[in-house]
This record gives structure tokens, C-alpha cells and sequence, in this order.
């Protein structure tokens, strides 16, 4: 090892962006050995850096699926059915349609190269992508169960953020196609509520949707031109998380002008009445929420009702209580039959002239609720809007 | 040592190492001693004069250390931080890395804010960096087991616990705190570290409690950071101020005008007046008036629980009126409208009541036959501070 060549190892090192923990440490156990492969990839990696090569990959697949995939994946009979090419659905080996056909997403792995610019897909085919997968796949009214085709779009959507994290997309098409992904997320979990686990997990639902709305923030804040969905997803933000202190606190950093507009007024309006616990304005105040915001808010409404039903139960506790089930179903904002059940499965004494007994001693958490049961709330603000409306954004 | 030359510099450097001396070892490498202005030690490419005279890993150190005066003097402040994540662990000076860790944390905020205004880079980047170095550097200082108690490294834990509150805090991810929490807390040492770092260990810990809506704990850091920060330090003692008062507004006891004059408080006075008073409108006024200073000191949000407390002092003026243990709920309603509350009706104030009932400030049921609130003979309206 000569002294010539020491001094520019570690300038080498230290210089490039310091990667985290286990990275480092190994370069520096390798240094001190002084392995000759060490040197020659830094030489050449020195080499690029004088040369000013960029090294972020740059797509060029101008398919929504690689031409390469396609073929492999027909080989070994991968293709998801959605996929497939009419008429050749029963055949031994299906045959995939390059016009249906969609990336996977795969599993970042060792060994496995992802920067293959034959492979990665241009952010303008990305947003094309997922205008298909919304138009003829999500809103198509042929495929079904929805379940399925829940399964399909959110594992292509994460192939297509797999292709912007890696080209390290950003700017107005990497906004478009985040909102279009954080409001198929949030319309998902309302839509699925209440299906089998084995379909339909809401917590990895709620994983990806909190790290695309993330990102869709980030996008916000770091941006310079203007957003015009911004106030949206905003509000869409603090609605699905309500109760959040970090949600809340992000919102009152906004600039003013952001703050006051009349989506993000409401959805502050409903997390203050939150947290004055006071479920009665947080019922009352959601029923001004068009469709998308109620489906953010959604996963909240079964707790709401809950606080409701628990507050009253000590406010009301006396031996005479007598209080009308009729009014309670209007607070609740379900009808009466509903309003018992629900009553019934917290322990709420419904007597034979539709009088509740509320009393602080009888108050039970349910065992099981059905969410689905209570949520026509929500369903109510669909009325004639198609899927696709909904996911673009056209409500 | 403003004008030594290089060789002398690293001469000493060799020297404090060699005799293990680590707070002169960290004077010479800390940016708040004089020799970051020289320049002849402001070199872009120190690494084979380090290399001559000192062993690694303080080699490479050091040869980081002056790119860094380097990048500084120059005022990039992106350069200066990338030279200072190198280094890291270091093995028995505690001050050299208290110094060193202070001054990432202070670059990468600087670095931050040259971004920020470059408008490159994603937001909390650096300091995101920074906070992870900070947190090996932690893990080291909490595994070691192997030294006695004096020479352990489990003393450096609770200065780069509070260097990491400080991150975390800024870039708002305060579940990043509990780890470190939990280990001090488990640690033995606890109660041994220095005054001046329990208090700042205290005020991180009292406003993570406030954050996770737990006021009692809340209110016992706080109280103590208060009264153990050092009576000179009145800045500090203004800012600890700024969340134990809300705190305490919560559990009932009002500040004196007195204190918040002292301390330079008086966006509080409004707000303390209408939380004793019951008087929502003053609240409401109050909190739009200094809204952007509450706001920015994280505080908007948990006043904002104070409404709370000021509708069971409203109510209680309205008890107080009538005289009756039986009280229309019509009279509660006439009480929130004459504070200007917009679309408030009976149902809402049915449930502003049950709330208060449950949480325990009202001793008492709602008669929804008669409408009226039946309160209890007995003390209808405990205490602030004896409801938990």
C-alpha cells in the first residue's frame, strides 16, 4: 500500500453522503484490511464522480409492463387474470395482453439489479399507468369481486412508487399520481370495511396510505409551483387521522391563506370538537363533508359513537333515566332499529316504549362491531358518483 | 493558538490524546474554541498531514475537523456538515464527543436552513442524518458494560438523549423519544448526571408527557426543570414557563399577572383571565389574538383543552346564580350563546354537560324528562385540582 494512495481513500469516503450505520463501517474495516477490490470500485466510482455522471437511473419502458416481464411472466403462467388476452383464458399457457398488462411490484432483494432503465417506466407513462389501472380496472364495472381487483390496483400502485422512489421522481406528475393513489387508499377503506382479513387488511392499507399522503406532503412542501389539490389532501390528512397531535400540529404550521380555506376550516372545526370531546358537534359537523372526506374519517366514526354512547351513560346515570331513543337515533344519525342494536351491544338499556335506561354501571365496550352496519353516513354521500370520478378527484 | 501552524495544532492534538486528556482534546476540536478561526488551519485537503501524525481513527477525525473550518469559513455549511458525520464513535473521550455531537446538530440545522432556502433538498434531511448518527452514538454509551461506573460510557447517554430531543423535536417525530426515555429511565445513573442535563432532560420528557395528553407527569417535569434551572438562566426559565403554564391552567392553578410580567409572558394573561372566569369569548379572542405565537411554541393546540375547564367554570357561575340544585339546561344554553358560541342548541349543551359529568367536574345527572340538570347537594363542582 503505497502512502500515495491513502490520503485519497479517505477523502473518498468521507466526502460522498455518509451512508447509515453498517454501510460505513464496513467500507472502514475493508479500508483497514486494504482489499484491492475496494480500491478498484472506488477508483472507478472517483472516475464518475470527475466525469459528473448522474447516477439516478432514468426509465425508458414505454409500456405499462416491461416487454421483458411480460414474456416471463407468460412463460411461467403468472399472469394475473386481469391481464390475460380475451379469448385466451382457458389456454394451457395464457397469453398477457401488453395493453392490460401492469408491473408488479417486487421486492427490493440482493443481487436483484432495479436501475435497468429498460424496465423503469418514465413518470408520464407511470401517470398513464395509473389512469388505467383507476378507468379500467378500479371503476370497471365488469371486474369482480372488488376485492380482487383492490388487491391488483394496490399491488400495481406500489410497483409504479417503486419506479418514482427509484428514478427519484418529484414535481407535478409525481403529486398527480400520489393523489390519485391516497384517495384510492382512503375510498378502499371505507369500500372494504368489513370484509374478511384474508381479503382485506386494514392496517397495511393504512401503512401505505400514511406513507404516500407522507410523501404527497413532502411533495407539497418542498415544491414551488402551485398545487391546486393541495387544501384537499390537506384536509383529507387531518380527517383521516383525528386525534393526531402531529396531524393537527402540521396544519396549524400551514401559512394562513392554506389554513382558511373552507375544506381545511371544517376538517380543523370536527378535530377541535374531538378534542373537547364533544361527539355530538363531531357527528353533526361531518355531515357536511362531501364523500372522500367522510371516507377519511370513517375508521373514526365506530369510536365517535362509542364516546357518545359512554359520556351519556354517566351523564344521564340516574334511576329514572328515561331518555328517548328517537332523539338518540338522530344524534347517532342512524334509524331506530340500528340505534337499538348499537345500544344494545354497549350494554344500553332499551326499554319497551323506545326509552333508553342509560346508566354508568351498565356501560359495556362491544365485544365485536360491525362497522358496516353503521356506516350509511357515508354511503348516503355517494349517490350517482362513479369510482372513477371519485379516485380522479372530480366530486 | 490563533496563529499556530498545522504542525503545532496537530501536535497538541497528538498530546491530548496521548495523555487521555479529553476536555482539552475537545476544546481542539469543538467549534466554539478560537482555533476554528484560524487560518492556516482551514485547509480542503488536511488528510495526509493528519495521517503523518496521528493514528487512525483520529486521523481521519481530525482531517474532518478542519475540512470542516474549511467548509465553514466559507460559509457552506452542507460541506461542513458532510465532514462532521464522520465522526463518531469515539471510545473513552466523552467531552470530545459532546463537543463534536453539539456542533452536527447545530450544522445540520444550519444546513437545513441553506437548503430551505436554495429550496433543495427534502425538508429535515440533515437533521433526520444528524439524529441518526447521534443515535449510534447513543447505542455505544448505552451497551457498554464492560467499564466500571466512573469509566463508563453510560454517562454520555443523557446529553445525546437531549441532543436527539432536540432533533426529534423540531422535525416533529416525537415517537422517536421514547427509546431513549425508556433506557434512561432503566438506567441506574439516573439521578448522577449533571444538574444542568437533568433539567434539560426534564423539559424534553415534561413536553413529550404534554404532548401525550398525560398532565400529571407533565406538570411534575416541568415543575422540576423550573425550579432547578438556574436562576440566571431566565431565557430558559421563560421557555420551560411557556408549556408548564398550560399545563397547570389544566389542572386549575391559574399564573399571577405577577409571574407572567416577570417573565415576559403576558400572552397568557387573556387566556388565564378567561379560563378562570369561564368567559369563552375572552378565551376565543385571546387565542386568535397570539394565535402564531402559540402555535409556534406547539402550544395552540393543548390551550385549546382549556375550553374544557372554562365551560365547567361557566357553568358553575351559572349554578352559583340560581341557587337551586335543579337547573334548567335553558339556563346553560342562555350562558353559551351571551358568549357568542354560533350554532350551539340544547343537544350540544347535553353533551357539553354529560362530558363534564364524566370527566368529574360536575357531581350530578342530566334529567332529559325535565330537562334539568340535577347536581349533587354536596360540593356539585369539586375542585380543579383534585380531578385527575
Amino acid at each position: 500500500m503505497s502512502r500515495r494512495r491513502a490520503p485519497r481513500r479517505i477523502s473518498l469516503s468521507q466526502r460522498r453522503d455518509a451512508p447509515a450505520g453498517g454501510e460505513w463501517r464496513q467500507r472502514t474495516e475493508e479500508q483497514r484490511r486494504g482489499k484491492a477490490e475496494v480500491r478498484e470500485v472506488e477508483e472507478e466510482e472517483e472516475r464518475q464522480e470527475h466525469h459528473g455522471k448522474e447516477s439516478v437511473p432514468r426509465g425508458t419502458c414505454q409500456t405499462m409492463c416491461p416487454t421483458r416481464e411480460l414474456q416471463d411472466r407468460q412463460l411461467q403462467n403468472c399472469l394475473h387474470r386481469f391481464e390475460l388476452l380475451a379469448g385466451t383464458e382457458r389456454d394451457r399457457r395464457p397469453r398477457g395482453d401488453p395493453l392490460r398488462a401492469v408491473k408488479e411490484y417486487s421486492r427490493p432483494a440482493a443481487g436483484k439489479d432495479s436501475t435497468n432503465s429498460s424496465d423503469l417506466r418514465p413518470a408520464a407513462v407511470l401517470l398513464k399507468t395509473v389512469c388505467y389501472l383507476i378507468d379500467k380496472v378500479a371503476a370497471s364495472p365488469h371486474l369482480r369481486p372488488w376485492t380482487e381487483v383492490y388487491n391488483f390496483v394496490f399491488d400495481r400502485l406500489r410497483g409504479v412508487k417503486q419506479d418514482m422512489i427509484i428514478q427519484r421522481t418529484s414535481g407535478l406528475n409525481c403529486v398527480a399520481i400520489l393523489e390519485r393513489t391516497v384517495r384510492f387508499l382512503i375510498y378502499a377503506s371505507y369500500r372494504l370495511c368489513g370484509e374478511p382479513l384474508r381479503l382485506y387488511d386494514p392496517r397495511i392499507n393504512d401503512t401505505h396510505l400514511q406513507e404516500n399522503l407522507s410523501w404527497l406532503l413532502d411533495c407539497y412542501a418542498t415544491g414551488t409551483e402551485p398545487h391546486p389539490n393541495q387544501e384537499e389532501f390537506q384536509a383529507l390528512g387531518l380527517l383521516y387521522n383525528l386525534g393526531s397531535a402531529r396531524a393537527a400540529q402540521h396544519i396549524m404550521e400551514l401559512p394562513e391563506r392554506l389554513r382558511c380555506s373552507p375544506a381545511i376550516t371544517l376538517a380543523l372545526s370536527i378535530n377541535r370538537a374531538f378534542h373537547e370531546q364533544n361527539p355530538v358537534r363531531v357527528l353533526r359537523l361531518a355531515r357536511r363533508l362531501n364523500f372522500m372526506q367522510s371516507c377519511a374519517l370513517h375508521r373514526h366514526l365506530v369510536s365517535c359513537r362509542r364516546d357518545l354512547l359512554l359520556i351519556y351513560s354517566h351523564g344521564f346515570s340516574s334511576r329514572n333515566c328515561r331518555f328517548p331513543l328517537d332523539r338518540l337515533a338522530q344524534l347517532l344519525f342512524l334509524d331506530a332499529s340500528l340505534t337499538t342494536r348499537l345500544c344494545q351491544a354497549h350494554g344500553v338499556e332499551v326499554n319497551r316504549d323506545s326509552q333508553l335506561i342509560f346508566s354508568k354501571a351498565a356501560f359495556t365496550e362491544p365485544e365485536q362491531l360491525h362497522c358496516k352496519l353503521y356506516h350509511n353516513i357515508v354511503a348516503e354521500k355517494q349517490r350517482d358518483l362513479s369510482v372513477g370520478d371519485i379516485i380522479h378527484g372530480c366530486t | 493558538m490563533a496563529h499556530s501552524t498545522i504542525n503545532q495544532y496537530l501536535q497538541q492534538v497528538y498530546e491530548a490524546i496521548d495523555g487521555r486528556d479529553g476536555s482539552f482534546c475537545s476544546e481542539l476540536l469543538s467549534f466554539k474554541h478560537p482555533h476554528v478561526a484560524n487560518p492556516r488551519l482551514q485547509l480542503a485537503s488536511p488528510e495526509e498531514k493528519c495521517q503523518q501524525l496521528l493514528e487512525p481513527p483520529y486521523d481521519e477525525m481530525v482531517a474532518a475537523h478542519l475540512r470542516c473550518t474549511y467548509a465553514v469559513s466559507n460559509h457552506d455549511f452542507v460541506e461542513a456538515y458532510k465532514a462532521f458525520q464522520s465522526h463518531k464513535e469515539e471510545n473513552w473521550a466523552l467531552p470530545v464527543m459532546f463537543a463534536v455531537t453539539l456542533d452536527l446538530r447545530i450544522f445540520a440545522n444550519n444546513a437545513e436552513q441553506q437548503l430551505q432556502k436554495k429550496g433543495k433538498g427534502q425538508p429535515a434531511e440533515m437533521l433526520e442524518k444528524a439524529a441518526e448518527q447521534l443515535m449510534s452514538c447513543f447505542r455505544v454509551c448505552a451497551s457498554d458494560n464492560r467499564a466500571g461506573v466512573e469509566d463508563s460510557k453510560k454517562w454520555g447517554m443523557m446529553f445525546l438523549s437531549n441532543q436527539l430531543f432536540k432533533i426529534y423535536f423540531k422535525i416533529n417525530k416525537l415517537h422517536l423519544c421514547k427509546p431513549l426515555i425508556r433506557a434512561i429511565d432503566s438506567s441506574n445513573l439516573k439521578n448522577d448526571f449533571s444538574p444542568a442535563q437533568k433539567v434539560t432532560y426534564r423539559y424534553y420528557t415534561g413536553r413529550k408527557a404534554m404532548f401525550d395528553s398525560d398532565f400529571k407527569p407533565a406538570e411534575e417535569f416541568l415543575s422540576y426543570a423550573f425550579h432547578h434551572c438556574h436562576r440566571s438562566s431566565q431565557r430558559n426559565k421563560r421557555m420551560i414557563l411557556i408549556y408548564l403554564l398550560p399545563v397547570k391552567m389544566l389542572l386549575g392553578h391559574m399564573p399571577t399577572h405577577q409571574l407572567l410580567r416577570k417573565y415576559d409572558l403576558m400572552q397568557f394573561a387573556d387566556v388565564t383571565k378567561g379560563v378562570s372566569e369561564g368567559n369563552l369569548l375572552l378565551l376565543n379572542e385571546a387565542l386568535n389574538k397570539h394565535e402564531t405565537f402559540f402555535i409556534r411554541c406547539g402550544i395552540f393546540l393543548i390551550l385549546e383543552k382549556l375550553k374544557i375547564i372554562t365551560y365547567r367554570n361557566l357553568f358553575k357561575k351559572v349554578y352559583l346564580l340560581l341557587r337551586t340544585h335543579q337547573l334548567p339546561l335553558a339556563s346553560f344554553l342562555v350562558s353559551l350563546q351571551m358568549m357568542q358560541l354560533q350554532d350551539v342548541d340544547l343537544d350540544e349543551v347535553q353533551c357539553i354537560l354529560a362530558n363534564l359529568i364524566y370527566m368529574g367536574h360536575i357531581k350530578g345527572y342530566i334529567s332529559q324528562q325535565h330537562q334539568k340538570l340535577v347536581v349533587s347537594k354536596q360540593n356539585p363542582f369539586p375542585a380543579l385540582s383534585s380531578v385527575s
